[in-house]
């Protein structure tokens, strides 16, 4: 309602308030800030007005005095007035500014006929939708803040709206503005928005504040050509994702984030100088050369490490799928999947190859990793990578998978690399093919000290056997998995008392402690000592061979004692001297090497057997005629008595008889 | 030693039953497989050892499987062997499944088949839960029987299998053997209803069958004394009772008896010393 002072009807109405004009002309949409109108515009009271009460019990009319519609013609200001609703105004089609700031109106109303006007002020009322402004199509300033507005309509026909400002009103989303191709400043502070978008058609648009809201991010800004300075503070900004269209946008040269949680990153700076070449000020401070070059030091960084990131995940991503293929090919070969599942093997492995084929095969050697960054380099290298194995030095560690990597022994490695390897790990490998190539693993990466072995067909004790011509194990983990052997009860014990001469620390993990070891011995103890002494010394060399005969054979003439003590022999033999060698019997053949040397005797065997036959046969006769010889002798005695004595019957021819073979002979 | 049996036999067959033959085969064998390094000294010395192993049965260590079971010698060695390098095995007390006893006995022989060392569980496991574990005198017992007189327990297996479906081999044997055609028809009743075979008639098949074959078994005596404790018995019941019988061991030569099993001064002394 109107207050009572303003009631009078005729005359002038003594007015105690005092007022004081603004001399300044207001700045024209030219020079419109926000901030401007904000301080700058003092609250000036209210001009000289009548009110008078209509015949519309609500609406109060106004009327001006004559003087000052000349004075002010364009201008009437209604501040502090206490009005409720917008008042009729009469008589004044020439205003072009208007200021109702600091009332109590509820609704835009009864300015319809102010069809010329260009600068309309609202603001801190109690305004709850725009409307009645459909008539003002020069309006050029429509200031709207400190309301209660929920939602911006009603805009259309103020197509040359030139600042509008809508602070400090409930405003949830930015709508109806597309057509304001004139606007220049867009005030949006405080206010309920949660995003930015829709900003499309705003062709002039220079300045947006959007301070104060809820905004997690940001869109369409790209498409304002005209933007330079953009307010984002205290909003919900947390990635520099959610307001990326701002690094295409080139007219931007002012933007605040202060206040949002993307402020507090570490990142921060440095992204945003990085992505937004064109600023000129951050959070209201000019950005000097020298933090540009820092940003864009520090962004390059980022780029590699990322790009090196994704290189690593992409490498291990290969590792993995390859890892799986050796698998099934493993329990393929294992029998433990059926054949049926080979189709799908097929068209996996397919798909693998697909994938191989795009990254093309890796082969980072030391000496070729000059490209890669000196801090990644200790990281995962992978090496040699097709899909039926797969070789990987990590570090210290060498892990193979799949029989096909075995071949990488043969490849040349660079001493550092392969003097840092100190585990080499064998997963699905058959042990057999891993025995055949110890000797090269000895050679070529003498500090291996751990040996891992996992879906290896460890199925014998004997295996283990072959690992005593390794140099030297301290570490040793069969993994239960595909390994029957570590089913046995007895298996730890046997491996420490074959290598006994490694002194091992840790088997699976677990410590070898001086009970375990003793233990041991005093489980295989004879079976050592059977093995070496109690073998024929012929056998013992065909076991031994050549290099260990001498040794051998010194160290059992002095049993008992240690061979590290007593062997004064050459130094070669001191080199040899690494195992106890009543043991050293104890050897492993594969399944293979052993049938084939098997195959290899059958034709001697063969030979053997005739031979003995043959010379059973000649025995048998020479038994035979012995034996016949025996049974007749005794006839053959007496015939050849008989003989004889009737041949000297007769002496006197016996004596001519004699004479005459004698003659005969001649 | 010129005793009138020896020389009674005709040359092949002394030689065939002493097994003089597969020695003398097995060392020019080895002869040819080693002769650099005999050569170097000498023939008549790897003779001497050769033979000299084979007396003190050490010559069948590390040895394949086709030698180890050759000669009913060959085979005692082997399981005086066993018992000799795995006796602390036993003392220690573990029990071990049969895979892990087939383990051990690869540590001796590399190509010893499995199938000998499941037939041995099932003895010791009365063919029942394969994967038990047994111990050490169990076990070691059960393998001598089924090693040593293997072709002889599967003859005795087959007798079985056909006395349990009823057929007679006797009267395949003694065709106009009254006994025999008397016996048939309560054998067919009987079988079906209780367990096993009756004991005095499965030794007659068992008596017969040691008359027959020249392979070593049992000697028939003592055969009779484990029958003869029980009215009927099944297989593996008769193989248990073989296995577990002192006089068989004795007879057999390989194993000291059960109770002196885990004794062995000499070679505790040397293990003390190591």
């Amino acid at each position: 309602m109107i207050p009572g002072k303003y009631r009078s009807v005729s005359g002038r109405a003594a007015s105690n308030v005092e007022f004081k004009l603004n001399k300044e002309t207001p700045s024209f949409p030219g020079r419109l800030l926000q901030h401007d109108l904000e301080r700058n515009y003092s609250s000036r009271q209210g001009d000289h007005i009548n009110l008078v009460s209509s015949s519309m019990p609500s609406f109060p009319i106004l009327q001006r005095s004559s003087e000052e519609k000349i004075l002010y013609s364009d201008r009437l200001t209604l501040e502090r007035q206490k009005l409720t609703v917008c008042p009729i105004i009469d008589g004044e089609e020439h205003l072009r500014l208007l200021n109702f700031q600091h009332n109590f109106i509820t609704r835009i109303q009864n300015i319809s006929n102010l069809q010329r006007l260009i600068f309309l002020d609202l603001y801190d009322n109690q305004i709850e939708e725009i409307s009645g402004l459909s008539t003002l199509r020069s309006l050029r300033v429509l200031l709207l803040g400190k309301n209660r507005i929920k939602k911006i309509s009603n805009l259309e026909n103020l197509k040359s709206l030139d600042v509008l400002d809508l602070h400090g009103n409930q405003i949830t989303k930015i709508e109806n503005v597309n057509h304001l191709c004139d606007l220049r400043v867009l005030n949006l502070a405080r206010n309920l928005l949660s995003h930015v978008d829709n900003l499309n058609g705003l062709d002039s648009l220079t300045e947006l504040n959007l301070r104060h809201n809820q905004i997690t991010f940001v869109r369409d800004v790209d498409n304002l050509p005209c933007l330079q300075r953009l307010f984002l503070s205290f909003n919900n900004i947390s990635t520099f994702e959610s307001v990326c269209c701002l690094a295409d946008s080139t007219s931007l040269s002012d933007i605040t984030f202060d206040g949002n949680p993307i402020a507090q990153e570490s990142w921060y700076k440095h992204t945003i100088l990085q992505n937004m070449m064109q600023l000129r000020q951050l959070d209201m401070k000019r950005i000097t050369e020298e933090e540009r070059r820092m940003a864009s030091v520090v962004a390059k960084k980022e780029e590699e490490k990322k790009r090196e990131s994704h290189k690593q995940s992409l490498l291990k991503e290969k590792k993995r799928l390859i890892i799986n293929n050796v698998a099934r090919k493993w329990d393929l070969q294992q029998h433990r999947i059926t054949n049926i599942a080979t189709n799908q093997d097929g068209k996996d492995s397919d798909s693998q190859d697909h994938c191989q084929n795009d990254g093309s095969t890796i082969s980072a050697f030391p000496e070729e990793t000059g490209s890669l960054d000196s801090g990644l380099t200790s990281a995962l290298q992978g090496l040699s990578v097709t899909d039926t194995h797969l070789v990987e030095v990590d570090g210290d560690t060498l892990s193979l998978y799949g029989s096909g990597a075995l071949e990488c022994l043969d490849r040349n490695w660079s001493v550092q690399t392969a003097g840092m390897v100190t585990t080499v790990s064998f997963t699905f490998i058959e042990f057999d093919e891993i025995v055949q190539v110890l000797p090269k693993l000895k050679i070529k990466f003498p500090n291996s000290l751990h040996l891992k072995f996992k879906e290896t067909n460890l199925v014998m004790l004997q295996q283990f056997n072959a690992l005593a011509e390794l140099r030297r194990v301290d570490q040793l983990t069969v993994d239960p998995q595909g390994n029957p052997v570590v089913n046995f009860t007895l298996w730890k014990y046997y491996v420490l008392f074959r290598l006994s001469h490694f002194n091992m620390q840790k088997i699976n993990g677990t410590e070898v402690t001086q009970n375990d070891m003793i233990m041991a011995e005093r489980l295989f103890g004879i079976l050592a000592h059977v093995a070496s002494s109690e073998l024929p010394q012929y056998h013992l060399i065909s076991i031994l061979g050549d290099a260990r005969k001498k040794q051998f054979r010194y160290l059992l003439e002095t049993k008992g004692k240690k061979p590290g003590i007593v062997n004064e022999e050459n130094n070669d033999s001191k080199r040899l001297v690494g195992e106890s060698t009543n043991r050293a019997t104890l050897n492993y053949t594969t399944r293979d090497f052993y049938n084939e040397k098997l195959e290899e005797i059958k034709e001697k065997k063969k030979f053997c057997k005739m031979y003995i036959e043959d010379l059973v046969k000649e025995a048998t006769e020479i038994n035979m005629k012995n034996e016949a010889l025996q049974k007749l002798w005794p006839q053959m005695f007496i015939e050849l008595v008989r003989d004889a004595v009737m041949e000297i019957r007769n002496k006197n021819s016996y004596m001519k008889l004699c004479l005459q073979q004698i003659t005969d002979q001649k | 030693m010129l005793s009138p049996e020896r020389l009674a036999l005709p040359d092949y067959e002394y030689l065939a039953q002493r097994h003089v033959l597969t020695y003398m085969e097995d060392a020019v064998c080895q002869l040819l497989e080693n002769k650099e390094d005999i050569s170097q000294y000498g023939i008549a010395r790897f003779f001497t050892e050769y033979f000299n192993s084979v007396c003190q049965g050490t010559h069948i260590l590390f040895r394949e499987f086709s030698f180890i079971q050759a000669t009913p010698h060959n085979r005692a060695s082997f399981l005086r062997a066993f018992w000799r390098c795995f006796r602390t095995v036993g003392k220690n007390g573990d029990l071990l499944t049969m895979r892990e006893y087939h383990c051990l006995l690869q540590l001796l022989c590399p190509d010893f088949p499995l199938e000998l060392t499941q037939k041995a569980a099932r003895i010791v496991l009365m063919d029942d839960a394969m994967d038990c574990l047994m111990s050490f005198s169990d076990f070691l017992f059960a393998f001598q029987i089924q090693f040593y007189y293997s072709e002889f327990l599967e003859s005795v297996a087959a007798i079985y299998q056909d006395l349990l479906s009823g057929k007679n081999p006797n009267t395949v044997i003694v065709p106009t053997s009254s006994s025999g055609q008397h016996r048939q028809r309560p054998t067919l009743g009987e079988a079906s209803m209780l367990e096993g075979v009756e004991a005095s008639l499965f030794y007659q098949c068992l008596e017969n069958l040691c008359d027959r074959h020249k392979y070593s078994c049992p000697p028939p005596a003592l055969v009779k004394e484990v029958l003869s404790n029980v009215q009927r018995l099944t297989f593996y019941g008769f193989l248990v009772a073989l296995s577990k019988h002192h006089g068989i061991n004795q007879a057999l030569g390989a194993l000291p008896d059960k109770g002196d099993l885990m004794h062995d001064p000499a070679l505790d002394e040397e293990l003390e010393r190591l």
